[in-house]
């Protein structure tokens, strides 16, 4: 055979072989179509199965059949309805029921987004054999992006192992964080506060102990204060504007002094910060300095103090004939 | 002395034809490689669900926030809807700067009138803009919606005011008449989360919107036309998203981010000035500029993309709105290659110079005429008898049949992978319709953009409109 009628069978079989794919998906999705209506009905029939054996309801299980994934689906939305004793009592029974057995059977499939899938699964249940398994995912599994989605889905549970074995385990160490890093410190400040504090004294990297003075912030834990005002001295640009963005989150009067006070240091991003906090913390005795550093060499603290202004200073600024340009918390805190 | 005129008429012919043949085959050796990356890509990542969204509601303010920038020209009738449709935008924090391009009728007013706009100070802190901004306003009814009046500009003009008054880490750019998926912004900004600062522009795919039900400036169902030229459009643009893009930005050689959507860190678009105003095709140069500035500079850099659909845009359904399109993306292209050309098999700018800049040569400069030498010389060489009939027939295979099989092979990529073609009966007419561009819509595409090559040539920078027909309810 030739290159040419090489070429020419090349062309004519791949083309036959993607055609005849598509003519099958065309095939499969008709069939879909054709059974919506009995899916539906079917979707009706285990929902309502289910709520009864929650409601204590003997239901005549005419289900037997019904397909596991049909099972889940159906448990998934309920789930979202379901609250206290009832959504632990559908759990148990999707449990009973070998629900489970499937998705934790995922857990161990070849292909990383097969097992994240199976961790998103496990994340909507909850339960003991749920967290169980997420915590084994957590320290087993080969792929760190798995590992973080099993550490996000313990996060939702504050059933996360503690700071130091946890950033371990999503392998923060060995790499600069990124801001799903950060959100993973602000999910385990609630239940570890004083872990992060007690970190703070070991020698790190500083992005890492700048994620870990802004976690502090949502600790909602007014005895990490110190820690804070500490790192409001720190060499470190990024840990002093963490502080800032943590007092500011805390909402503590007690920062007020600390945060007003580095309205004056030397760096832009810092008095940025502090711009932030001051207005985020209505620290009206700011207003004045706030107004002299309307004329600060650096564009964007001088933005930034004329927008704290706005939100402080309501009677010289806001929406009049012409009005100046408050932005909303998030785009102040953006910069 | 006949004979020997004949006989290098015949060899030149041949050179010709085997000439086309070589671009023919590396075309499509390029199409099946990006196929078969894009396979690979979709078939490993991490499909998108609903954790995404938790966890961005739960830390909202991790999620940097995104002005998006709309630059709108004479739209009074739909630009309430459009504004409309971006504000409710799911999206932690998000402002909306809508640029008034010196629209002739009456989108200010209208702007004006529908948000309760007031006049009011917000700081310029980069002018980029060649024009003059007549006045800036903001909505009393949403503190987040500014609009800005400037003097008539195009859109890259109107789109570089807008990023200067832009405060923001990222910017969206888009198309007034886009109609962006409610979660478009959420899906876009996700590469910037799981970012260490190196992503600097993430691109979406976009599908044609022609078919669809829109209401009030929303996606309310999806369908497909039953008019051929907006079907012809959807399989090229399902190749265009869903093959080469997604293979492209694997690599980290994305040449193109589309102007109807686009997400940028706005420090780096002020760095490089922003989008330029002396060329048609300003999105494909935004883009290239951006790779020759960061690899200039030896910065650490990633152009990503999306290919979950982020935004609908409309599609020209008549043959003289895509002739103006089509005209203005090859010029645009060629513009930018010209500008650029001493990033061609340069190695300092790696793969770019190396691979994607060339393959930008190879189809926007020697495609089209050699498609069109193609079509020429193979019945000419047949007719005077110095070709195999065996070689046409591997022309014919090579360019309708296995052209067809990779569009074929793109739509079993988006049935199997994102499925969302609404029915059976619409993913049959987008079938036929990857098979039956290729007779006549695939030539005519061909003329004009050999009639976007004559207006490169000849200066013509004027900009021509492409008439849109607007949405209605199942159009």
């Amino acid at each position: 055979m030739s290159i040419y009628s090489g070429l020419i069978w090349f062309c004519i079989w791949s083309t036959v072989g993607l055609s005849a794919a598509f003519a099958l998906l065309i095939v499969r999705r008709w069939i879909t179509q054709k059974r919506a209506p009995l899916k539906k009905a079917r979707q009706v029939a285990i929902t309502r199965s289910y709520l009864q054996r929650v409601g204590g309801f003997n239901h005549q299980n005419g289900g037997a059949g019904w397909p596991t994934g049909e099972r889940l689906l159906a448990i998934g939305h309920l789930l979202l309805l379901l609250r206290g004793a009832e959504r632990d009592r559908l759990i148990q029974l999707a449990e009973i029921d070998g629900l489970l057995v499937e998705v934790l059977r995922k857990c161990n499939a070849w292909r990383a987004a097969r097992r994240i899938d199976a961790i998103r699964s496990l994340q909507q249940f909850g339960g003991d054999a749920a967290i169980a398994a997420l915590r084994d995912v957590l320290r087993t599994d080969r792929h760190r992006i798995v590992r973080f989605n099993a550490a996000f889905a313990l996060a939702s549970f504050g059933r996360l192992p503690p700071p130091r074995e946890t950033i371990e385990l999503i392998g923060m160490p060995s790499r600069t964080p990124t801001r799903l890093d950060v959100a993973m410190m602000r999910a385990m400040a609630p239940d570890y506060a004083d872990h992060l504090v007690r970190m703070l004294g070991d020698a790190m990297p500083h992005a890492r102990r700048a994620a870990i003075v802004d976690a502090l912030g949502w600790s909602g834990d007014h005895t990490v204060l110190p820690a804070l005002l500490r790192a409001s001295t720190s060499n470190d640009v990024e840990s002093r504007c963490a502080a800032l963005r943590a007092a500011a989150k805390l909402g503590h009067p007690a920062a007020g002094p600390w945060v007003q006070a580095a309205l004056g240091d030397s760096n832009a991003n810092v008095r940025i910060q502090a711009v932030n906090s001051c207005a985020a913390l209505r620290l009206v005795d700011a207003v004045p300095v706030l107004r002299q550093m309307c004329g600060d060499p650096e564009l964007w603290v001088r933005l930034r103090s004329e927008e704290a202004l706005a939100q402080l200073d309501p009677i010289t600024t806001g929406f009049a004939g012409t009005f100046s340009d408050p932005a909303s918390p998030g785009l102040r805190s953006a910069i | 002395m006949m004979v020997p005129i004949l006989h290098a008429a015949a060899q030149v012919i041949m050179v010709l034809a085997y000439g086309c043949l070589a671009v023919v085959v590396f075309r499509n050796a390029i199409s099946v490689a990006q196929l078969m990356l894009a396979s690979y890509v979709f078939a490993t990542r991490v499909k998108p669900s609903s954790f995404s969204l938790d966890l961005w509601n739960r830390y909202s303010d991790l999620a940097l926030p995104v002005s998006v920038i709309a630059p709108a020209y004479n739209e009074e009738l739909s630009i309430v809807e459009s504004v409309r449709a971006l504000l409710a935008l799911e999206y932690p924090e998000h402002e909306v700067i809508v640029v008034n391009d010196g629209s002739s009728d009456g989108t200010i007013n209208a702007l004006i009138d529908g948000f309760d706009c007031v006049p009011t100070d917000r700081t310029q802190i980069a002018v980029l803009q060649h024009t003059r901004i007549r006045a800036i306003f903001r909505s009393r009814k949403h503190p987040n919606l500014f609009v800005i009046d400037k003097d008539n500009g195009r859109k890259a003009d109107a789109v570089n005011a807008g990023i200067g008054f832009a405060r923001t880490p990222l910017v969206c750019v888009i198309d007034a008449d886009s109609i962006i998926e409610t979660d478009g912004l959420l899906r876009a900004a996700e590469p910037f989360m799981h970012d260490t600062g190196k992503m600097v522009a993430v691109g979406g795919a976009i599908r044609i919107a022609n078919g669809c039900e829109i209401r009030a400036g929303s996606l309310r169902k999806i369908g497909v036309t039953k008019a051929w030229l907006p079907r012809f459009q959807i399989v090229e643009y399902l190749r265009a998203f869903l093959t080469a893009r997604v293979a492209n930005a694997e690599g980290n050689t994305l040449l193109l981010i589309s102007g109807a959507f686009g997400m940028f860190r706005r420090a780096i678009l002020l760095e490089i000035g922003g989008y330029r105003h002396d060329t048609v095709g300003e999105d494909l140069e935004l883009i290239v500029r951006i790779h020759r500035f960061m690899r200039d500079n030896k910065r650490e850099y990633a152009i990503g993309f999306v290919p979950e659909i982020v935004c609908w845009t409309e599609a020209p359904t008549t043959w003289a709105g895509l002739r103006n399109q089509r005209a203005r993306w090859q010029q645009g292209a060629l513009e930018t290659l010209i500008r650029h050309r001493s990033m061609i098999f340069n190695p300092r700018y790696g793969r770019i110079g190396m691979f994607s800049m060339f393959q930008l040569v190879v189809e926007d400069v020697i495609g089209p005429p050699a498609e069109l030498i193609g079509y020429l010389v193979v019945p000419a060489a047949l007719l005077l008898g110095v070709m195999d009939p065996v070689i046409a027939v591997v022309f014919l295979c090579l360019t309708v049949l296995f052209g067809t099989g990779l569009s074929i092979g793109t739509l079993v990529l988006e049935e199997i992978q994102l499925s969302r073609t609404p029915t059976a009966r619409d993913l049959v007419r987008i079938g036929v319709a990857a098979f039956v561009e290729n007779f006549g819509y695939r030539q005519a595409n061909l003329m004009f953009r050999l009639s976007g090559i004559r207006r490169h040539f000849r200066k013509d920078n004027s900009w021509a409109a492409v008439p849109r027909t607007g949405f209605s309810p199942m159009a």
